[in-house]
């Protein structure tokens, strides 16, 4: 992927760049928003990560004007800011996800790798499959190699969204985001106990496992 | 003179006071005093007064009646008789007919009658000689002549003097006295009020384990006195609370941040059993837990500063709902029973985040601290007085009564969970949570055995 990071820090920008280099993607920093703007302009990224204190333009207004001309890259926020209306001005403003500093890399990592996914998978789907599991998203169904799968509607919802980033690491905030809409860190490993149980269900009767726990990241489906 | 500013004497709320009581006590003790005179020497007075005209009165019938002749042998009649009263009967040329002076003690009056005042020579019973003074009156007849009735004020002159003088004197000792009882009420007002003062002076100067002084009294200055040492001691709460979560954070950051110096030293220099990479991984695991812990400040201080805008009516059960999905396989997998029955919908104005966050907080502890094969309740319900009520309630160790106060308060955790990882935080955050939407967060027994109470923690909001 081409990633161009918007961020007025130095330090941090080297950072942002310096991980996502390292998990194979192409990045270009920008120091202030003016010039980040033109940048995304030129239609050469396949995603934005804008921080969302910029000195010149801020990053709500950049990403705005960026939608308005027509941008469609998708575009990760990166705030100091955490509260759950900063969020919604962030995704109002066009953002397509939300991270708030101190982040852990692996988790920059997998936000921005999941944008990318969707930025591609635009058509909308009725069906997911990976690797001899499917899902039919009308009828709700679940199976494995022909054979069904019962679960929860909460284990289906977590399924999908593993299914629709198969391949890539999902974490274990984003999964509290994205299937749960929570905004904070339980202390206990609830997460990991929904997983193991959805494990239980999708690879205990199978030899080759697909769901995949990544040390100190999170999960990964994997065909 | 200038009379721009008074003493600094004059301007103390003491003197005031006392000039205050003074006059009141003079005021009050002058009307009692001319009470008195006018009881005393004033009736004495006024009784003299009318024995005389009931004497003159009797003497001029005799005269109507008779004439001088008549007259003459009333007044010997009386005289004779040795009343209280002297006369002295004179003839138009000035002549005495009758009576106990030879001339007339005093001058005659122009007119037809006057009122006179006079002293004469006396002898006491002993036979001494004394001046004595006397009072009466001298009426001109008819026929000419003068008629002089008068009476001796001696004693009721004396006493009348007495009187006077007492009057007067208890007056200025009256005075004195409520000067200085003045002065002594309103300098004990003014001292309760400089002990106030000092004691705020001392909580000023940083000594919050000052007292205002409370004499049992129940007055004023007592009641101000209980009020302020509640104060105090609520801001002194505060003060060591906040200041023992300044010792608590610097004591939790402690142990990671020295876990992490050591990691990354043995790291460079190689010692680390599974190499530098391991003792990295390891080291951002200690980093996360100090920004978790910073995270959670954050968190909390921003909850503390109250952010109702995103408040809407919610309704609680959906809340509760989630969190009874979320936490029943964490249960399950630590054989914990798992009840939850929630009431039908239950609605508050509240922020969805915030109530689940809080919450999720109580289910985490819950989760921590019961033991294995313990039991776990999750309630929402309506109180008796109509609020909504968010439990949960475990079966593990509790919380003594006596601490149950302080396990809220920033940063405290209790001897027996230092063991556990977490902020310490988890209870402050819900009780803020609760403040923040007018509620409140209250502890009570699990109502286990004695030996393993438990606990229950409700999140009490207003329903809306």
């Amino acid at each position: 992927m081409r990633v161009i990071v918007i961020e007025d820090d130095a330090d941090a920008a080297a950072f942002v760049k310096g991980v996502l280099s390292e998990a194979g993607h192409a990045v270009d920093v920008c120091g202030d928003g003016e010039s980040g703007l033109n940048k995304a302009r030129t239609g050469e990224y396949d995603a934005l990560v804008v921080d969302r204190m910029l000195p010149g333009m801020d990053g709500l207004k950049l990403l705005k004007s960026y939608r308005d001309a027509g941008g469609r890259a998708p575009a990760l926020f990166l705030s100091a800011l955490g509260e759950v209306d900063h969020r919604v001005e962030g995704l109002q403003a066009g953002g397509d996800d939300y991270l708030v500093k101190p982040y852990a890399p692996s988790e920059l990592v997998a936000r921005v790798e999941a944008l990318g996914r969707r930025a591609t998978g635009d058509i909308p789907t009725t069906k997911l499959s990976v690797g001899g599991l499917e899902m039919d998203l009308l009828a709700r169904t679940v199976h494995r190699d022909g054979q069904k799968i019962d679960l929860q509607p909460r284990e289906f919802r977590l399924l999908e969204f593993l299914m629709r980033h198969a391949g890539q690491v999902v974490t274990r905030t984003m999964l509290l985001e994205k299937v749960w809409d929570y905004h904070f860190d339980p202390q206990t490993n609830v997460i990991d106990v929904h997983v193991s149980r959805l494990r239980g269900k999708i690879d205990k009767d199978f030899e080759r496992p697909l769901l995949h726990t990544v040390r100190g990241a999170g999960y990964r489906l994997e065909a | 003179m200038k009379i721009g500013r008074l003493p600094a004497l004059v301007r103390t709320t003491t003197f005031r006071l006392a000039l205050l009581h003074a006059s009141i006590f003079i005021l009050f003790s002058a009307s009692l005093l001319a009470y008195l005179y006018y009881e005393t020497a004033g009736h004495l007075g006024r009784q003299a007064e009318a024995e005389l005209n009931a004497e003159f009165g009797e003497l001029s019938a005799a005269y109507r009646g008779g004439g001088l002749d008549r007259l003459k042998q009333a007044v010997t009649e009386r005289r004779e008789a040795r009343g209280k009263f002297f006369y002295l009967l004179q003839d138009g040329s000035g002549q005495k007919i009758e009576g106990d002076f030879d001339v007339l003690p005093a001058p005659a009056p122009l007119g037809q009658v006057v009122n006179v005042e006079f002293a004469y020579d006396a002898r006491t019973i002993q036979g001494q000689p004394s001046r004595r003074s006397a009072e009466g009156r001298i009426s001109r007849l008819s026929e000419g002549g003068v008629l002089m009735v008068a009476y001796d004020v001696g004693d009721l002159g004396e006493m009348n003097r007495r009187i006077t003088e007492v009057v007067w004197r208890s007056a200025a000792v009256g005075f004195v006295l409520s000067l200085i009882g003045g002065v002594v009420i309103s300098r004990s007002a003014a001292q309760r009020a400089e002990q106030l003062a000092k004691t705020t002076e001392g909580v000023m100067g940083g000594d919050l384990t000052r007292r205002a002084p409370v004499f049992g009294s129940g007055d004023e200055f007592d009641r101000l006195s209980e009020q302020l040492n509640a104060m105090l001691a609520k801001l002194e709460r505060l003060v060591i609370s906040s200041r023992s979560a300044g010792d608590s954070i610097a004591h939790d950051l402690r142990s990671p941040l020295t876990r992490l110096r050591n990691r990354l030293e043995a790291g460079l220099r190689d010692t680390d059993k599974d190499g530098p990479r391991a003792a990295l991984v390891r080291s951002i695991d200690d980093v996360d837990s100090v920004l978790d812990t910073f995270n959670a400040v954050l968190r909390l201080s921003r909850v503390q500063a109250g952010a109702t805008g995103s408040f809407r009516r919610t309704n609680v059960t959906g809340i509760t709902d989630e969190l009874a999905e979320l936490y029943q396989p964490v249960c399950e997998e630590k054989r914990l029973a798992f009840n939850y029955a929630p009431q039908g919908e239950l609605f508050v104005l509240a922020d969805r985040d915030l109530i689940a966050q809080a919450m999720s907080n109580l289910m985490d502890n819950a989760v921590k601290y019961t033991p294995e094969g313990g039991a776990i309740r999750l309630d929402a319900r309506r109180s008796a007085d109509g609020d909504v009520e968010l439990v949960v309630v475990d079966s593990g160790p509790g919380i003594p009564v006596e601490d149950r106060e302080r396990a809220v308060e920033r940063f405290v955790r209790l001897e027996q969970s230092r063991s556990q990882p977490g902020s310490g935080l988890g209870l402050s955050l819900a009780s803020a949570v609760a403040e923040a939407h007018t509620g409140k967060l209250v502890l009570g027994d699990g109502g286990g055995p004695p030996t393993r109470p438990g606990l229950s923690v409700t999140l009490r909001l207003p329903a809306a």
